[in-house]
């Protein structure tokens, strides 16, 4: 056995290192297991984008470096057929080269003209003439506010591009004074064009993907730059996606709390019960009761509403309000006897302003 | 991962393969990214008279005097965008695709008004008149349209009529223009038969992908 072990460790051992002079670790780049799901992939992909791009950080002189290893990793991990092939072979053992700039990826993500730091704005140049902004609904579940999710859409849009010729650009109104004869001047108005190299409006279509981050709020807003309506003098608009958060049949939310009601039966109020909530990712929310429950109890679960927007790691709470179904069926006179008896309950006739508080 | 010139023959394929190889699990999303999808933004375009279906905050002068609807000539105005969406009972969840025969309605993206037509005769050719009605995308029964097109689905590259629900119109355009202020603008209508005047084609857009747990996102009997 003894041989066999060391046989078997030996071979590991080669292959692990094999593995690692082959090329670079893309998981490790991307900081996600293995068995990572895309979506994990994109998630990783998006926020460490946002930090090693160079712009960001101009002192570090390894930062194209490592900005160029982010998108070879997500390119290759992001698709299932090159992914199977770098599993098995690493990166030496795949068959193409890269088929997109790095570039490419990142405005997947981001959109065409750079990119906001944070939420800082881009520079609003007042002489650059925009197209409009496109502001897009996205309807999102409570499912995916709580573990996050990535849209993929195809953007299909009109772009400015050079055509052979010139065209009349930045055309105003301008005031000629012609002489009529001595002395005698006419002011007449006239509309004068510059001469500009001609555009025309070609249609082109990329992919972009927008992420639903966990415990996002209902009109904040993803921008896509660049990627809104053209302009022929100018610069596009933005692309805005609007998340707009959809009713769900079980759960209500309030800010991070989450709230849910459950109808039990007069006798579990009575003498208890033990339940299972199903929460928003599949995972059993477990309710004991063994005292009464009287309508309108309510529940605090901590740590089962929704993660955080700011701080994911921080959940809220999960509110559970009861109500008790009464049986529907008059009760017979024995049953009656038997619940008098069973109950010992003095009569309680107590009237009062309920509405008042009193 | 440019696909230019959506004219050219050769466009649809590259673009498919394009988009086989940028998702996971390329093969069966290979077909459905060519399909319309509920919560998807588009231009429509009247491939007849080449203009995109258009609205803005100018009520007609008569009939109804509700926001016009009009078809323009040019490719790159925000105006034109109109919201794919389903009617009030829900029914078309984000990234489902729509079927043939499904009704929807189209909500102006920028004055937030369904795509309506009801009893009043348009104000150039008689026909029936289509406006822009309610309020933040919530209007009344007579925003609902079928989509009517061959095949299982709404198909990006195939042109489709809108039949109104409530009166069985066909949204056409038959060439008639606007004077000022809307100068150059077409008059959109209902017409009662199908012909090529109703047939509309998706352009520009944002189309969101089938997405791969939505229940309509494969064909199904």
């Amino acid at each position: 056995m003894a041989p066999q072990n060391l046989g078997t460790f030996c071979l590991l051992l080669l292959y692990l290192i094999g593995t690692v002079i082959a090329g670079r670790d893309f998981y490790k780049i991307l900081g996600v297991p293995r068995s990572a799901s895309i979506k994990d992939i994109k998630k990783a992909y998006r926020k460490l984008a946002l930090q090693l791009h160079p712009d960001r950080n101009p002192d570090d002189p390894r930062a194209q470096e490592k900005f160029q290893d982010l998108g070879a990793a997500y390119e290759v991990l992001s698709d299932s057929e090159k992914r199977k092939q770098y599993d098995t072979y690493g990166e030496e053992g795949l068959k193409d080269g890269h088929q997109s700039s790095h570039g490419d990826i990142f405005s997947h993500f981001f959109g065409d003209f750079g990119f906001m730091f944070g939420g800082t704005p881009r520079q609003q140049d007042r002489n650059i003439p925009r197209g409009s902004d496109i502001i897009v609904d996205l309807e999102v579940t409570l499912e995916e506010v709580y573990a996050g999710n990535f849209v993929e859409v195809v953007r299909n849009k009109p772009v400015a591009r050079q055509a052979p010729g010139k065209r009349k650009c930045n055309c105003r109104q301008e005031m000629r004074t012609t002489q009529l004869g001595p002395g005698r001047f006419q002011m007449t108005q006239e509309v004068v064009c510059d001469e500009c190299p001609n555009v025309k409006l070609v249609n082109e279509e990329r992919t972009l993907e927008v992420e639903i981050e966990p415990g996002v709020r209902d009109g904040m807003e993803y921008p896509f730059i660049g990627e809104g309506e053209p302009h022929v003098d100018g610069e596009p608009g933005d692309l805005r996606f609007r998340i707009k958060v959809v009713k769900h049949s079980i759960f209500e939310r309030r800010g991070d709390d989450l709230y849910t009601n459950v109808t039990i039966s007069l006798v579990e109020s009575l003498v208890g019960f033990d339940m299972d909530i199903t929460h928003l990712d599949g995972h059993k929310v477990h309710i004991s009761r063994d005292k009464i429950t009287r309508p309108g109890a309510k529940l605090w679960k901590k740590g089962e509403g929704l993660p955080n927007f700011d701080n994911n790691n921080i959940k809220g709470s999960l509110i559970i309000t009861f109500d008790v179904d009464f049986p529907k069926e008059q009760l017979s006179e024995e049953a009656r006897e038997g619940i008098k008896q069973l109950l010992k309950q003095r009569s309680v006739q107590k009237v009062y302003n309920g509405l008042q508080g009193y | 991962m440019w696909s230019a010139g959506r004219g050219r023959a050769a466009g649809p394929a590259l673009l498919g393969v394009l988009l086989a190889l940028s998702l996971p699990g390329g093969r069966a999303a290979k077909t459905d990214a060519g399909l319309v999808t509920c919560g998807s933004v588009l231009k429509l375009l009247n491939t007849q008279h080449r203009v995109r279906l258009h609205s803005h905050d100018i009520k007609y002068g008569s009939g109804s005097g509700q926001q016009s609807v009009t078809g323009v000539e040019a490719s790159d105005d925000a105006n034109s965008y109109w919201r794919i969406r389903g009617g009030t009972e829900g029914g078309c969840p984000r990234g489902s695709p729509v079927r043939c025969g499904q009704a929807v309605r189209l909500t102006h993206v920028l004055t937030g008004k369904n795509l309506h037509t009801h009893h009043f005769r348009s104000p150039l050719s008689n026909n029936q008149e289509v406006s822009a009605f309610g309020e933040d995308g919530e209007g009344d029964d007579l925003d609902l349209w079928t989509v009517r097109c061959s095949g299982q689905h709404w198909e990006r590259e195939a042109a489709v009529r809108f039949q109104h629900v409530g009166t069985s119109v066909f949204l056409s355009v038959t060439g008639e223009q606007y004077g000022s202020p809307i100068r150059g603008q077409h008059e959109v209508h209902g017409m009662a038969s199908a012909s090529a005047h109703n047939k509309w084609k998706a352009m520009e857009g944002i189309f969101i992908k089938p997405s791969p747990e939505a229940p309509g996102g494969h064909d199904e009997l």
